[in-house]
């Protein structure tokens, strides 16, 4: 128990996800799956995945930026090896949402501009809070923006992608359920090793706190660009309509399938909100409120 | 390393013996093979909790021990890596905290 820093070994990164969960998997999920024919046939839904998939590897890209820049400010071997398998998670993440953009018929000469056309400029500007503590050594703050923040935002997402994506898409499913694995370690760690540390600079909690908030401002202007206004609409409606029967997609208490994009935001937001006060309590960090967009 | 999440116990010492459980594979796979009973994914509200059950709170898998559990064990969770200790929650059954 003592030596709890032991665990943030290679060794078993190695043995519980490459020799684990990915054992067999292609990009992610089993060889032979593809993404299902309703969206690939539907030019409104097709480039609605397109968009959603641009914010999940913008979000990758920022985390793949952040833990490798990470590591050589943190203060100890152990989490220098555990974010070095950080690393190797989140570029394998940037990895399979950029396989699944190809899998979504995206040419690989289309890709730099796909992003560039599609990237949510709050997400962009959420990465930029972030990226700005990596990027001065501030590993205590860096943490928390990186595995508080991001990667419990990146939870809660990643879980409720999955369920709805279990009946109608199985491949994306399976793809989400390895990252959703990954990111149990990457909260823990950010939990873990910065509940200790920050016990011993609480003159860093109020840059941090400052820090939540803004980075969670932009969170929420993205879900809220993402859920509301959206053009896909009646085809998501179509959509659910061809679930009916289908097992329901229950995430929260809520089925997925029954409700409409504003309560699905309001959903997503509430529960990461949720997760972020908790978890910044636990570490001793006073979760700030932010202004809603 | 003991397998079982159920840290620095001893049978001897109690003056209740505690019930034992026997595991079975739920097909978690998030941790390496000889640790994979110890671990169960989380259904949601409806799910509920065995004796030798209790919650991981940072990742929400559930924590399993062939022991019953009582409030004041020291648990670990493999899956996030962390380090936990039992309390009695106010609607009577178990939690756990994160010791840091």
């Amino acid at each position: 128990m003592s030596d709890f820093l032991s665990m943030y070994s290679v060794q078993h990164w190695l043995e519980s996800c490459p020799q684990g969960y990915l054992v067999g998997t292609e990009f992610g999920h089993p060889p032979g799956e593809s993404e299902s024919e309703l969206i690939v046939s539907d030019p409104l839904l097709r480039e609605q995945a397109i968009g959603t998939t641009v914010q999940l590897v913008v979000g990758e890209r920022c985390a793949l930026a952040a833990s490798s820049g990470l590591i050589n400010s943190a203060p100890d071997e152990a989490s220098k090896r555990f974010l070095a398998t950080q690393t190797l998670d989140e570029a394998r993440h940037v990895e399979i949402f950029t396989q699944r953009l190809f899998d979504l018929g995206l040419k690989k000469s289309e890709l730099e501009s796909a992003i560039e056309q599609y990237a949510n400029p709050n997400l962009m500007k959420f990465a930029e809070v972030l990226l700005e503590k990596v990027d001065r050594k501030d590993f205590v703050a860096g943490v928390v923006g990186q595995n508080v923040v991001l990667e419990g935002m990146a939870f809660s997402v990643f879980e409720m992608m999955y369920a709805g994506s279990q009946t109608l898409n199985p491949k994306f499913a399976h793809t989400l359920s390895g990252t959703i694995a990954d990111e149990r370690r990457h909260v823990g760690f950010g939990e873990n090793r910065i509940g200790s540390l920050i016990q011993e600079h609480p003159e860093k909690k109020p840059a941090i706190e400052r820090m939540q908030k803004e980075m969670s401002y932009y969170m929420l202007a993205t879900f809220a660009d993402s859920f509301r206004n959206n053009p896909a609409r009646e085809e998501f409606k179509k959509l659910r309509m061809s679930t009916s029967g289908a097992p329901k997609a229950e995430w929260h208490g809520a089925d997925l399938n029954a409700l409409e994009p504003e309560e699905m935001e309001s959903l997503l937001a509430d529960t990461v909100l949720k997760e972020f006060k908790v978890r910044l309590g636990r570490i001793g960090i006073e979760y700030q409120t932010p202004i809603r967009p | 390393m003991s397998t079982d999440p159920l840290l620095r116990h001893d049978d001897l010492q109690e003056a209740v013996p505690r019930q034992r459980f026997l595991l079975e594979d739920t097909g978690f796979d998030e941790v390496p093979p000889k640790y994979r009973r110890f671990y169960r994914k989380w259904r949601g509200p409806g799910d509920a909790l065995a004796a030798n059950e209790v919650i991981c709170p940072v990742c929400k898998v559930v924590i399993r021990s062939t022991r019953e559990l009582r409030p004041g064990d020291r648990v670990y969770c493999m899956p996030c890596m962390s380090r936990l200790v039992v309390v009695r929650a106010e609607d009577g059954g178990l939690e756990a905290r994160v010791a840091y």
